[in-house]
């Protein structure tokens, strides 16, 4: 680790570091933000401010990715709470009149992977989204949530369980 | 993992991936929260600075009041006048104060022919 490279208000935070998660903490800011690029974008600069002007304080208890994780979804969760509140509007809206929701309008290959877990309660697809997609261990991802570690198991193997059902019923209703 | 996890994990990756799409440069994320950081110095410098010259010019302004003039009392005498003050707390109510007071200065022991 180069001496310039550390943030001055953040010694055990390099630049390097944090250039390394940089892609994986656009995508959390970016499942924390509806897919919304740019309110996503804006959040990964606000936590950039917040570790430079050592407001949030990296102490080495964790991995920097879990640290960095934690502050995006703290942030998220004050900053964007009103914005959130408003989108689940427009999507409970547009589910209303028959449109598809937000979320599952991204364009992926596999869309009914993508649709069963977007159908799955906010915490389950969290910590799915952390464990499966994020390559976190449970504990890391119960920690980003901001749950014990019990809880967070809980909702890893409810999330499975439910996923699994619905692809198993997807591909019998596929098959028929 | 299990075997059934994998899968799915493959799967998840995958789709994930497709919908994480491109993010936009870390230089550029991180430069643009430097800039912010400086631009918060700024204003606070800012902000510091306009309130050290309020300061410095509420403190260097003359104050109003207490001001000493001098005045001609020749000049003064024409714009000046007189009224008798109200007879409202006088023990008697419409007393004859031109009468009534020269006793005051009668009490008074003259010194040389004068009144003091």
């Amino acid at each position: 680790m180069r001496d310039s490279d550390v943030l001055d208000k953040n010694p055990h935070i390099s630049r390097s570091a944090l250039e390394a998660i940089h892609d994986q903490v656009f995508g959390w800011a970016l499942s924390r933000c509806n897919y919304d690029r740019a309110a996503a974008e804006d959040l990964v600069q606000q936590s950039y401010v917040e570790l430079l002007a050592g407001k949030a304080k990296f102490e080495e208890r964790s991995t920097l990715k879990t640290f960095v994780f934690a502050v995006i979804q703290n942030l998220a969760k004050s900053r964007y709470r009103r914005m959130a509140s408003r989108m689940r509007l427009v999507t409970a809206m547009a589910q209303d009149a028959g449109d598809e929701p937000a979320a599952e309008t991204t364009a992926v290959e596999n869309p009914a992977v993508w649709q069963a877990v977007q159908r799955l309660p906010q915490r389950q697809r969290d910590i799915i989204e952390l464990v499966f997609c994020r390559d976190m261990t449970v504990e890391d991802a119960s920690r980003v949530m901001g749950v014990t570690t019990g809880t967070g198991r809980v909702h890893y193997d409810r999330a499975k369980k439910t996923l699994r059902a619905r692809l198993e019923d997807g591909r019998e209703s596929n098959d028929e | 993992m299990s075997k059934d996890d994998i899968a799915l994990h493959e799967m998840l990756q995958q789709a994930q991936r497709e919908a994480d799409g491109v993010a936009p440069t870390f230089t550029e994320v991180f430069n643009a929260a430097e800039n912010r950081i400086r631009g918060r110095r700024r204003m606070q410098f800012a902000g510091l600075t306009a309130a050290a010259i309020g300061v410095l010019a509420f403190g260097l302004l003359p104050t109003s009041g207490d001001e000493f003039i001098y005045v001609d009392m020749e000049e003064l005498k024409a714009t000046t006048y007189w009224t008798a003050p109200s007879d409202f707390l006088l023990p008697d109510h419409q007393i004859d104060i031109y009468r009534e007071l020269p006793k005051l200065f009668e009490s008074t022991e003259p010194d040389g022919g004068t009144l003091l």
